[in-house]
């Protein structure tokens, strides 16, 4: 049963538990305490120990769900399959003649959507309509049909689950991998023999054999149901978010003006997930910083070791200084789904960057933050880019209007983060401006989307502007965000 | 150093913590019971006011076992909960001895001598005589072993939980000048409260068993405040209980807890009332409801809450 557990734990590290192998321990012994007798005792043992979290908790609770269903589900089919049960199930025989035809030699990789293709002879002769009167039975003489005439429960789930053991179904990827596992699995519970017999049978001119042939025919059904639903259970257990792990690597890694509408959503997780882990460790950084005023009482107290010869000092904490960043967005076309992100990134990070003031143009500039502050993060973004994106791109009239907006904020604390590709239109760059910004605040940082050989081309007037700014950044996908925020959040 | 069984099996141990008047979830009495038998600290997750402090207090009650608690604000340090040397004590010390001193020294040739000698006394103002225990030491110290409570750890600061890391694994605190302090008797029970106002680190959750405490359903909100105010009247019990987890249901700025039920409860008693009705709701509002906002919305939608609240008590 050990085993068992052990594959529980890796299929909650497969849905995003983190379970240290000191946690695994614990389980192995809590579950020694309580035994697995207990359903209910069991999971509430094991919420416990494994998950951490309210979020991981419900995660955990759907897991387990899952991966002990295994029992119920055989117990609640064996009464569907003692009655005498429709025979409408041409997919699954459609099925059961592929993999018929697959295990004759035509191994085709996994696909069973030609399965309910053409009937083939030996299923044209299975298909006999004659009514058989009930009656005895013969003896099945292969070791599937045998267990299948017994119809003990818990020994085919057992069988099953060995079966699917040796199949490697834990190692299911894809959803279409399902067919081919559905299929192995059924081979190694020994379908081959089981289908020979149902062919003779059929054939025979006995009527308890022939009466044999289709009982097993239709039990064969069932389990091929059952085994189906137990790939499909292994399935989400271990492949649904190896497989949402893949797209969500791609998507860090993919052009963030290529991202498609549908994967905001998942984007906008990832985005919370990278703040999340630079809130963290920023906040456990911050503390070295702490500088304040000192603290007299617990000075001299500390001191008083020393004979009141204060060499200790101690200080009161005080609130660290946040970085006051202003983010300076192009909306225009051509940038407005970096801003995007970038507007998100910043604001998830409210908990560590609580000063951020932004600011939207293509050609007039204005400022967001009141927006961001008043809606939720999507609407807001939808928002601004509905209302600053038309117009033709113009830098320099942009950088006149912050001049005019918000010249007197900018200190010697001030981050100044500009996004945008510096193409102008062939406009006024007006990059005096970005010097008066570049000797008033600490950083100013340039983002530009485009790859950097297409910087100073056609109407882009990176050359100009870059001369003043502490830092010029290529950033087109989150990795790149994430690598310039949290540069940020370290230089502060 | 043998920990005290506390029960046989979760049941006793939740019909013993019921005798105590804490009506608990199966959930609760495991996570006690799966504490006790591995020795593990319970960190308890949970809106406030559902019973995390008092799972603590109860245990102790029930153990008979003293509590030691500890309390965690911002700024809280070593000094505080653990240990502190007692400078005063030790000023006097010295001024007092310092005859003794000068005998111990009287012959010895330059500094190195006195040196020499005074080492031979070792560190005698740096023993336990002069250490002030708090809480974490207490409890390392307490002879027949307690219950200890680290309330609301999450309001401490991210030092403060390393402070606690060696405690919670191995049971025994690293003193400088001493040395290792271990449990004399293991803490059968070490319970750590959090509010979640912030995220807490991975080695503390590591090293705990977690609990998360949610807001109970009605059937068992109805057998706390039964056991809680046993002389309410049942029909009472019953569409007061409805109404609170209607409340629930709402959006609202702080839901009411359990101990506002209990609270609300006991009002209502007081007030000699049979029934719920609107006005009497209008009354004791501020007793559940702390916030004003919250209150002005539910004042709104009064009549119709207490419809439900009343018509739901009435369902078998």
């Amino acid at each position: 049963m050990d085993q068992t557990l052990s594959k529980f734990i890796g299929a909650l590290r497969n849905a995003d538990i983190r379970v240290s192998t000191a946690e695994t321990l614990d389980a192995f012994r809590a579950v020694e305490l309580v035994g697995y007798e207990d359903r209910t005792l069991l999971k509430n043992t094991l919420s416990l120990v494994l998950p951490k979290t309210w979020d991981e908790k419900d995660t955990f609770s759907e897991c387990f769900d899952r991966f002990f269903s295994f029992e119920e589900i055989g117990s609640s089919d064996s009464s569907s399959n003692s009655g005498e049960s429709n025979p409408e199930h041409g997919h699954s025989q459609g099925n059961a003649q592929e993999s018929e035809e697959n295990s004759a030699g035509t191994q085709g990789e996994g696909n069973q959507s030609g399965g309910s293709g053409g009937q083939g002879s030996a299923e044209g002769q299975l298909e006999d309509h004659e009514h058989l009167p009930p009656g005895s039975l013969a003896d099945a003489s292969s070791a599937l049909g045998q267990l299948l005439m017994r119809n003990d429960r818990s020994e085919l789930t057992v069988q099953m689950a060995q079966a699917g053991e040796a199949a490697e179904v834990e190692k299911i990827v894809v959803f279409t991998q399902k067919g081919l596992f559905t299929r192995r699995i059924m081979e190694n519970m020994g379908l081959g023999d089981l289908v020979h017999e149902i062919i003779d049978k059929g054939q025979s001119s006995q009527l308890p054999d022939r009466r044999l042939s289709r009982e097993l025919k239709h039990r064969q059904e069932i389990l091929r149901e059952q085994v189906r639903d137990y790939v499909e259970r292994q399935f989400l257990l271990h492949a649904d978010h190896t497989g949402m792990r893949l797209r969500e690597e791609l998507l860090r890694k993919v052009k963030l003006s290529n991202v498609e509408h549908r994967n905001f959503r998942v984007i906008q997780e990832i985005v919370t997930r990278m703040a999340k882990r630079l809130i963290t460790l920023h906040s456990r950084r911050k503390r070295v910083f702490k500088r304040g005023q000192l603290n007299v009482p617990r000075t001299l107290r500390h001191n008083m070791s020393y004979e009141g010869a204060i060499f200790d000092l101690q200080w009161k904490s005080t609130k660290v200084d946040r970085p006051r960043v202003f983010a300076i967005c192009d909306v225009s076309g051509s940038v407005a789904n970096y801003s995007r992100f970038m507007l998100m990134f910043l604001y998830s990070l409210e908990e560590v960057m609580s000063k951020v003031r932004s600011f939207a143009f293509s050609s007039d500039l204005g400022e967001v933050s009141e927006t961001f502050s008043r809606y939720p993060l999507d609407e807001a973004i939808s928002k601004t880019l509905h209302h600053y994106s038309t117009g033709s791109t113009d830098y320099g009239q942009a950088f006149k209007d912050f001049k005019k907006i918000c010249m007197d904020d900018v200190n010697n604390r001030s981050t100044i983060i500009i996004l945008g590709d510096a193409r102008n239109n062939y406009g006024e760059a007006h990059a005096e401006i970005l010097k008066e910004l570049y000797d008033k605040s600490k950083r100013v940082i340039w983002l530009n989307p485009e790859s950097r050989n297409t910087w100073n081309t056609g109407d882009a007037e990176m050359r100009k502007y870059s001369p003043y700014c502490h830092q010029v950044e290529e950033c087109n996908s989150l990795m790149h965000l994430e690598r310039v925020v949290g540069g940020l959040l370290y230089t502060v | 150093m043998p920990v005290k069984n506390i029960a046989a099996s979760v049941e006793s141990l939740q019909q013993s913590l019921e005798s105590h008047q804490y009506i608990c979830s199966k959930q609760i009495a495991t996570a006690v019971y799966i504490a006790n038998q591995l020795e593990k600290p319970v960190l308890i997750e949970g809106p406030p006011g559902v019973g995390k402090t008092e799972l603590a207090k109860t245990t102790a009650e029930m153990l008979d076992l003293p509590l030691i608690r500890l309390q965690c604000y911002e700024g809280l340090d070593d000094a505080k909960a653990i240990y502190e040397w007692k400078y005063g004590k030790q000023l006097l010390y010295t001024q007092v001895l310092k005859q003794a001193l000068e005998e111990v020294l009287s012959g010895a040739k330059g500094l190195a001598e006195s040196v020499r000698r005074l080492h031979e006394f070792g560190d005698i103002f740096f023993s336990e005589e002069f250490l002030e225990p708090r809480p974490l030491l207490k409890a390392l110290n307490a002879e027949n072993g307690c219950v200890l409570l680290i309330d609301e750890v999450d309001k401490a600061d991210h030092e403060f939980e390393s402070l606690l890391l060696e405690l919670l694994s191995d049971y025994q605190i690293s003193i400088p000048e001493i040395g290792t302090v271990k449990a004399k008797t293991k803490p059968p029970m070490v319970f750590l409260t959090s509010n979640n106002t912030r995220e807490l680190s991975d080695a503390l959750k590591r090293r705990c068993l977690h609990l998360y405490i949610p807001f109970p359903d009605s059937a068992l909100e109805r057998r706390i405040v039964h056991a809680r105010v046993p002389e309410i009247p049942p029909v009472l019990e019953r569409q007061l209980v409805a109404f609170i987890q209607a409340l629930r249901e709402l959006d609202l700025k702080k839901l009411p807890a359990i101990s506002e039920t209990i609270d609300w409860a006991r009002t209502l008693m007081l007030l000699h009332s049979e029934q719920l009705d609107p006005e009497l709701i209008k009354d004791t509002l501020n007793v559940i409801l702390k916030f004003q906002e919250d209150i002005e919305n539910v004042e709104l939608e009064l009549s119709t809450l207490t419809q439900t609240a009343i018509r739901e008590a009435e369902r078998p």
